[in-house]
C-alpha cells in the first residue's frame, strides 16, 4: 500500500513538473537602425518595454545625450524582478562595456557592492558577468550585470535585478532569458 | 497493481487539475503593476555618463563654467480680448460607433483569360 502511494506520488510529481517546464516563450529581436543585433525570449506572463533610440537631457546641466534602445521586462505580477538589455552605440569591446556599466550602475542601484565577477559564454559569445548587491528605494537589491561581446564591434549589456522579497523561482526565468540569447549577425 | 496505480494517478492528477482550474476562476486581481510611466530600473538604464566626460565625475564637475542667469521675461502688453463670434459652434456630428471595414478590393493579380 505504502509502495503504491509513493509510486502514485512520484508519477504525479513527474507529470506536474513536466507540465510546468514547458514554456512557450516569445522571441524578441533587438534592432538598431534597421540592423538586427541579437534576440532573446521573453518568458510567459512578462511585460516587455521595447523602447527606442532617443535623446534625454538633464534639466540642470542641460546637455542632451543620445541613448540607445533599452528593452526592459518584468513579470506581470511581480514588481521586484526586472531585466533589461541595451546595445549602446560606439561601445565595441567588453572593456568598453564594463566602463559603460560603471557609468550607469550608480543610477541603477545605490551603494553597489560587487560580490563576484566571471568570464563566461552566453549564446556562444564571450561574456563578462558581474554579480553584486546594493539597495534601491530602501530595499536590498541583487543585481547581475553582463556584457556580451557581439560580432562586428558591438556589445549587448544585460542587467537582471532581484529585489528583496522577490520569488526566488524567478532566477530560473532570468537564466532562461540568458539561455535564449543569440547573436543575429 | 498496475491498474490500481494508474487509477490512483489519474484520480490524483484529475483532482490536482481541478484545483488549478477552480483557482483560475478566482479573479485576476493578483497583478500589482506599476502606474503608467513609473519603471525605476528602466529609467535608470536609460541614463548614462559614458559619452559625457570620462575624467570628470558629475558630482564634482568643477570644469564647467557657471551658467548665466536666465534673462528676465519680456514684459508684454495684455493681448486684446478675442472677439466673440456671433454664431456658436454647432455640436459635432455623432460619430458612428465603429470604424467601417475597408472596402473590398479586387486581387492584384488576376488570372488572364484562357487563350483559345
Amino acid at each position: 500500500m505504502r509502495k503504491l502511494l509513493s509510486m502514485t506520488l512520484t508519477a504525479c510529481v513527474a507529470a506536474w513538473s513536466l507540465g510546468a517546464s514547458v514554456q512557450a516563450d516569445t522571441p524578441v529581436t533587438y534592432t538598431d537602425e534597421g540592423r538586427a543585433l541579437f534576440r532573446f525570449e521573453v518568458p510567459d506572463f512578462w511585460t516587455l518595454r521595447t523602447g527606442g533610440p532617443r535623446e534625454i537631457e538633464d534639466t540642470e546641466l542641460g546637455d542632451a545625450r543620445a541613448v540607445s534602445r533599452v528593452m526592459g521586462m518584468r513579470p506581470v505580477t511581480d514588481d521586484n524582478v526586472w531585466m533589461g538589455f541595451v546595445s549602446p552605440s560606439r561601445v565595441s569591446s567588453i572593456q568598453d562595456g564594463l566602463r559603460y556599466l560603471e557609468d550607469i550602475d550608480k543610477f541603477l542601484v545605490k551603494d553597489p557592492t560587487v560580490t563576484s565577477t566571471s568570464d563566461t559564454r552566453i549564446g556562444g559569445l564571450p561574456a563578462h558577468v558581474v554579480r553584486g548587491t546594493g539597495n534601491r528605494d530602501g530595499r536590498g537589491v541583487n543585481f547581475t550585470a553582463t556584457v556580451i561581446d557581439l560580432p562586428r564591434g558591438r556589445v549587448a549589456i544585460g542587467v537582471a535585478i532581484l529585489q528583496d522579497g522577490s520569488d526566488p523561482s524567478y532566477v530560473d526565468a532570468l537564466n532562461a532569458v540568458f539561455a535564449s540569447f543569440r547573436s543575429l549577425q | 497493481m498496475t491498474r490500481k496505480l494508474i487509477k490512483r494517478s489519474v484520480l490524483a492528477l484529475g483532482l490536482g487539475t481541478a484545483v488549478f482550474t477552480l483557482s483560475a476562476c478566482d479573479g485576476v486581481t493578483v497583478g500589482v503593476g506599476y502606474g503608467v510611466g513609473y519603471d525605476p530600473y528602466y529609467d535608470s538604464m536609460l541614463w548614462n555618463d559614458y559619452y559625457h566626460d570620462h575624467d570628470v565625475d558629475v558630482d564634482v564637475d568643477i570644469n564647467r563654467p557657471d551658467r548665466p542667469d536666465r534673462p528676465d521675461r519680456p514684459v508684454r502688453p495684455n493681448p486684446p480680448a478675442r472677439p466673440k463670434p456671433p454664431i456658436a459652434k454647432p455640436p459635432s456630428r455623432p460619430h458612428p460607433p465603429v470604424a467601417r471595414p475597408p472596402a473590398a478590393r479586387p486581387p492584384i493579380h488576376r488570372p488572364s483569360p484562357r487563350r483559345r
